[in-house]
């Protein structure tokens, strides 16, 4: 016998050749029986450690109709007055019984919160808007325009319209989100990997919301404005999606809450 | 190569290593999705398709990644890298779907232009977390775009070999882009350990194999430096073996290399693959040039040097592929003397013949042995 290095086998794979040899076939089937087993294993261990999908809807494609008052302060939102609860509201009332308006926060389709010039003469006004329904827990939304929202005949008893109550001075942590796609347009839609879109959400108008999540207990949203009780929206936009500290006037106006500061004391945590 | 070059373009390993590229990637697709959409029933469909092709995309490329160090490890897995560019232009199809699906849904229907916003909308605040991940995606996107793009032979004939060889390379950067687009993307939200694992258990294995590879083959060219070097130095005992003071440098025996095959030597830096057929000896350049295969690695087929990655042919004593095809590589001078094969380092130009060195097989099995 000739003294070769056996370690080489003299198979030999070309692969215009119809056929691989046999071993080098075994081989291969291995290796791609592997790759496809991998191609299996990993997406359903991706899949399933998947933690940021929340339980939120958007209810795209579907419209419905909804009548209420108008409020374009400090963000746009209707108020919609529940059937059978006591008009007389005392601070009692107004902190711990049921609402007497359900709050649907109002923005426009796409990445733009409702323009405000638009829909200012039908501020305080009775309007029936059709739109799209957004919704995450207790929080609501419509996604609605402009030219959808009609004043009606009925004048709103201004008197009964909720007033705002003020409960004090407090710091609170959470995340900056946009509204509308934490609520349900996008879902999971919070966090780094969302953050681009919830900066263009928030640029263009949608209401920068804290959230503020609780170990035991839902989570907390709290509408942004400055101290003032402006909208806050090209100000906050560095901060959102990241951890942040806010100490501010809170107050709660019906079912919304709204945390005025002055965006240059926000705090990056962590 | 077959003469008949239509039946090279597609072929029967072809298809099959297509089916499964395609089946694999449906596969992954289809359970990341399913089990998406079972267990989170309110999940946006964008967003999840988005996921899956994303990851689908990534994976696939460290599956391309590890093809190379596999085949130099063990070229039993030679059929992998066979089609690899059909992988790699699959990558880029699922990279780009990922990211149009991102764009139309992350950016579009705002206040910015939906292509700048994926620069301009994650401002620089001086957090880890708010590190803009998505330009470095961009950016890997563009490698691969290129890649795909001149991944057929038109183009390596048109650019050159070594410039087509290089821009191939980006792959590499390709990867350490996407590397960090998940590292501050989205493992910065997904708090999940097990992402995490996942990542760096990729990173490892595609990191493990290449230095496992590198380091194997840098052992083998030094020692046949080294021996070189031992050999040129210390002349004395072999300076009667050395037919002339010519230059021709001692490469290895004529017993090392198996018929039909060859051995690989460094000489001056540069890797020549000697080949032993029907009672000659011959030597070229190791480096094929069609993707830069190791010519060395390959076998003699049918008369021709057959390269071990596509299969492209060239005769051994002239460096030229057989007609109708054009490829050609240097050829080396070669001698043998008392069964030692004896190699001149400079190379002849591509496609010169140069006279196989004859010798005799009953002789070469004693002065082996005795070597
Ligand atoms: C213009 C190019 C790209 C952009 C704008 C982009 C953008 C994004 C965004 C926004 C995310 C987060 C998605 C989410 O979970 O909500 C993401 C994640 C990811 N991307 Fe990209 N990407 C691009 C290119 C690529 C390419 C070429 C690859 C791979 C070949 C890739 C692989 C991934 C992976 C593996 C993830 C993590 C899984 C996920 O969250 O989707 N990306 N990318
Ligand atoms: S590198 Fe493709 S055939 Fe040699």
């Amino acid at each position: 016998m000739e003294r070769v290095p056996t370690n080489v086998s003299d198979e030999f794979y070309i692969g215009w050749e119809a056929k691989a040899a046999p071993g080098i076939g075994k081989t291969v089937r291995c290796a791609v029986i592997a790759v496809l087993a991998l191609a299996l294993l990993v997406p359903v261990v991706l899949a399933v450690s998947q933690r940021m999908i929340g339980v939120s809807v958007f209810e795209w494609g579907t419209q419905k109709t909804f009548s209420g008052v108008l409020q374009t302060q400090p963000y746009p939102h209707l108020l919609v007055p529940r059937p059978g609860v006591n008009e007389k509201h005392t601070l009692q009332s107004v902190l711990f019984s049921p609402a007497m308006f359900s709050t649907y926060h109002l923005v426009a389709p796409w990445k733009f919160g409702l323009n405000r010039a638009a829909i200012a003469p039908l501020d305080g006004k009775s309007v029936t808007l059709k739109g799209t329904l957004i919704y995450r827990g207790s929080q609501t939304m419509i996604e609605t325009k402009p030219e959808w929202i009609r004043p009606n005949e009925k004048t709103p008893n201004s008197a009964s319209l909720p007033q705002s109550v003020a409960l004090g001075k407090q710091t609170l942590t959470g995340e900056i989100v946009d509204s509308k796609c934490f609520l349900g347009v996008m879902n999971p839609g919070q966090l780094t990997p969302h953050r681009a879109c919830a900066i263009r959400c928030i640029s263009g108008g949608v209401p920068p919301v804290l959230l503020v999540r609780q170990k035991d207990g839902p989570a907390i949203y709290l509408l942004l404005v400055s101290a003032d009780g402006k909208a806050v929206n090209k100000q906050v936009l560095d901060l959102v999606a990241e951890p942040v500290e806010i100490t501010g006037e809170v107050e709660r106006q019906g079912e919304l809450l709204i945390l005025r500061a002055d965006p240059v004391t926000y705090r990056r945590v962590k | 190569m077959g003469v008949n070059y239509t039946s090279v373009q597609w072929n029967r390993q072809k298809k099959l290593y297509d089916a499964v590229l395609v089946g694999g990637v449906a596969a992954y697709l289809v359970a990341f999705s399913v089990l998406t959409k079972l267990l989170f029933p309110r999940v946006t469909d964008e967003i999840m398709l988005i996921r899956a092709f994303g990851t689908a995309a990534f994976v696939l490329l460290h599956i391309i990644l590890c093809i190379g160090p596999l085949c130099r490890l063990n070229p039993r897995f030679l059929p992998l890298l066979y089609n690899r560019r059909h992988a790699g232009v699959t990558c880029f199809l699922i990279g780009l779907i990922h990211a149009a699906l991102v764009v139309i849904t992350y950016h579009a229907g705002s206040d910015t232009n939906p292509i700048l916003s994926i620069f301009v909308s994650s401002p620089l605040n001086g957090s880890i977390s708010g590190v803009p991940f998505q330009p470095f995606g961009f950016f890997a996107l563009l490698i691969l775009f290129l890649m795909a793009a001149t991944s057929h032979d038109f183009w390596l004939a048109n650019l050159s070999a070594p410039v087509w060889k290089s821009l191939h390379m980006l792959v590499y950067f390709a990867y350490a882009l996407l590397v960090l687009h998940v590292t501050f993307g989205v493992l910065q939200g997904e708090g999940s350990p097990v992402y995490v694992g996942a990542v760096g258990f990729g990173l490892v294995t595609v990191l493990g194999l290449h230095i496992v590879a590198g380091f194997r083959e840098a052992k083998a060219d030094v020692s046949t430096e080294t021996m070189n070097v031992l050999e040129g130095k210390t002349l004395t005992p072999r300076a009667a073996d050395s037919p002339l003071n010519d230059g021709f440098v001692d490469a290895c025996a004529v017993a090392d290399i198996p018929e039909n095959r060859a051995r690989i030597v460094c000489l001056s830096g540069e890797r020549v693959a000697i080949f032993k057929y029907e009672g000659k000896i011959s030597a070229v350049s190791n480096v094929c040039q069609h993707q830069n295969g190791p010519l060395g690695e390959g076998k003699i087929v049918f008369g021709c040097i057959t390269c071990p990655w596509h299969g492209y042919q060239y005769q051994p004593d002239t460096g030229a592929s057989p007609p109708p095809f054009v490829e050609k590589v240097p050829t080396f001078n070669v001698r043998v003397k008392n069964g030692r094969v004896f190699v001149h380092p400079k190379p002849n130009p591509a496609g010169a013949r140069a006279e196989p060195a004859q010798f005799e097989m009953v002789g070469t099995r004693s002065t082996a042995s005795q070597t």
